[in-house]
C-alpha cells in the first residue's frame, strides 16, 4: 500500500492544488471534519466550508474551501469545490474588507434570508482570515 | 482614363474594408482567449466530476440495497425516450465562417432523425432563435446577447428547470447542441445527452473490482445534491465551449478575409498601374508618331 494519498483540489475557475501529501483533514457538510490517512475506505461525501489541512514534508498546510464534494479512495482524495484558495491566494485587504462590509450587512439585517447571507460572507471572510493566520480569525 | 478613377476608388474601398476585417480579427482574438481561459480552467473540474459521478452512479448500480432518491434515477434508470427537452447552442452575431451553419446543420440532422418528441426548446443566441423560427418551432427559453458572466445564471435556470421536469414525468432526456472546441481553428458540431448518463461499459467493469464507496452521510443526499450539481457543469461547459468556438471561428474567418483583402488590393493596384501604363505608351506613341508626320 502506498504510503502517500494524491491530494487534488479543482475549483470551476481553476485547479488549485495537486501533490502527494501524507494525511488530509476537510470539513464535511454533515459530520464534521474527516481525517484521511493513506489506505482509507473509499468514501464520497459533500464538502462544507472551513478550513482544510494537508501534511507534507513533515509541515502542515492549509486551504479554505467552501463547499462541493470530496472523494476519497485508498491513495487519493479528490475535492471538487465549489469555492478553494491556498493561503498564498488570499488578499488580506479584501478579506478584511469582505468582514467590515459582512458586519455592516449584519446589523442592518431584517428578514431571515439577509441575516443567514450575511452570517455567510461573515463565516467565509473569518475562515480565509483563519487560513492567512491573520488574529481577527482566531477564536473563531 | 475614366477606368483610372474607378479602380482607385475600389482600391480606398478594400483598404477601408480590410481595416475593419483586421479590427474584428483582433477584437475576437481577445475575446477567444477570455472564453478559452475560462474553458480551460473549467475542464479539469468538469473532467473530475465526471470521473467522480461515473464511479458513483456505477457503484450505486451494481448494489440493490441503495433505493435511489428522483435526481439519481435520472442517471441510474433511463426511461424510453419519447419527450426530450433540446438547448441548441449558437451565437448571437453572423460574420464567423461555417460556426453557426454547423451547428444549425447539425441540429437538423437531429430534428429529422430523432424518433422522440421534442417537448422543450431552448436556444441561446440569436441565430438559433432564428433558425427556431424558420423551422416554426416554438422555443420556450430564449437567452439572447448573454455575455461570459451570465452563462452561470442561464445555466442554473436551464438545469434546474430540466431536472423538475423529468421529475414531473414531462420529458426522458435533455440534449445539447453546440460547437465543440477543438482549437481556435477548428470546432466540431456535437449533440450531447447530458442525462440519462451515457455509462462507459469498460468503466462499468473496471471499477466494479474497487471496494465500493461509503457514502455520507446516506447515499441518497449525496446523489440529490451531486448529479444537479454535474448537469450544472456540463452545461457550463458546452456553453463555454461554444462561446470559445464562435470567437476562433470569427478569428478565423476575419483573417481570412483580411487576406483577401490583401489579394484584392494587389490585383487592382495591378490593373491600375496596367492601365496607366498603356495611357502613358499611348500619349509617346501619339507625340512620336505627330514628330514623324
Amino acid at each position: 500500500m502506498s504510503q502517500s494519498i494524491k491530494l487534488e483540489v479543482v475549483t470551476p475557475e481553476r485547479p488549485v492544488f495537486s501533490a502527494e501529501v501524507a494525511e488530509v483533514q476537510f470539513p464535511t457538510a454533515a459530520r464534521g471534519y474527516y481525517g484521511i490517512l493513506p489506505g482509507h475506505t473509499p468514501l464520497m461525501t459533500e464538502v462544507g466550508d472551513g478550513l482544510l489541512y494537508y501534511i507534507r514534508d513533515g509541515q502542515k498546510h492549509w486551504l479554505t474551501v467552501f463547499g462541493g464534494f470530496a472523494e476519497v479512495g485508498p491513495d487519493r482524495v479528490t475535492i471538487l469545490a465549489r469555492e478553494s484558495e491556498t493561503v498564498d491566494m488570499i488578499d488580506l485587504e479584501q478579506v478584511e474588507a469582505q468582514r467590515q462590509r459582512a458586519l455592516k450587512l449584519l446589523k442592518e439585517a431584517h428578514t431571515e434570508h439577509d441575516l443567514a447571507t450575511a452570517q455567510a460572507a461573515l463565516d467565509a471572510s473569518l475562515i480565509r482570515l483563519q487560513a492567512a493566520g491573520h488574529p481577527a480569525g482566531h477564536g473563531f | 482614363m475614366a477606368g483610372l478613377q474607378d479602380i482607385r476608388r475600389r482600391i480606398r474601398s478594400v483598404k477601408n474594408t480590410q481595416q475593419v476585417t483586421k479590427a474584428m480579427k483582433m477584437i475576437s482574438a481577445v475575446k477567444l482567449r477570455k472564453s478559452q481561459e475560462r474553458l480551460v480552467a473549467l475542464r479539469p473540474y468538469a473532467g473530475k466530476m465526471m470521473e467522480v459521478v461515473r464511479r458513483v452512479v456505477s457503484r450505486i448500480k451494481g448494489d440493490s440495497e441503495i433505493q435511489p432518491g428522483p435526481a439519481a434515477q435520472a442517471f441510474l434508470s433511463p426511461r424510453e425516450e419519447k419527450r426530450i427537452r433540446v438547448v441548441l447552442v449558437a451565437s448571437d452575431k453572423g460574420l464567423c465562417g461555417g460556426f453557426n451553419a454547423n451547428v444549425l446543420k447539425a441540429a437538423n440532422t437531429f430534428v429529422a432523425e430523432t424518433t422522440a418528441e421534442i417537448v422543450h426548446l431552448d436556444v441561446v443566441g440569436k441565430r438559433a432563435a432564428e433558425w427556431a423560427r424558420k423551422r416554426q418551432l416554438t422555443a420556450a427559453g430564449e437567452y439572447l446577447g448573454i455575455p461570459l458572466a451570465g452563462f452561470q445564471r442561464v445555466v442554473t435556470e436551464i438545469s434546474e428547470g430540466a431536472a423538475a421536469q423529468y421529475h414531473a414525468g414531462e420529458i426522458d432526456a435533455l440534449y445539447v447542441i453546440y460547437n465543440y472546441f477543438n482549437s481556435p481553428m477548428s470546432q466540431t458540431p456535437t449533440v450531447f445527452r447530458v442525462f440519462p448518463m451515457e455509462l462507459d461499459r469498460r468503466a462499468e467493469g473496471r471499477e466494479a473490482l474497487e471496494v465500493s464507496h461509503l457514502l455520507e452521510p446516506d447515499p441518497n443526499s449525496v446523489l440529490e445534491t451531486l448529479l444537479p450539481r454535474f448537469v450544472e457543469t456540463e452545461l457550463l461547459r458546452n456553453l463555454l465551449e461554444s462561446s470559445a468556438s464562435e470567437h476562433g471561428a470569427r478569428m478565423a474567418a476575419m483573417d481570412k478575409a483580411s487576406n483577401n483583402a490583401g489579394e484584392m488590393i494587389a490585383k487592382l493596384t495591378l490593373t491600375m498601374n496596367k492601365i496607366r501604363q498603356a495611357g502613358i505608351t499611348n500619349q509617346i506613341i501619339e507625340i512620336v508618331s505627330g514628330a514623324n508626320a
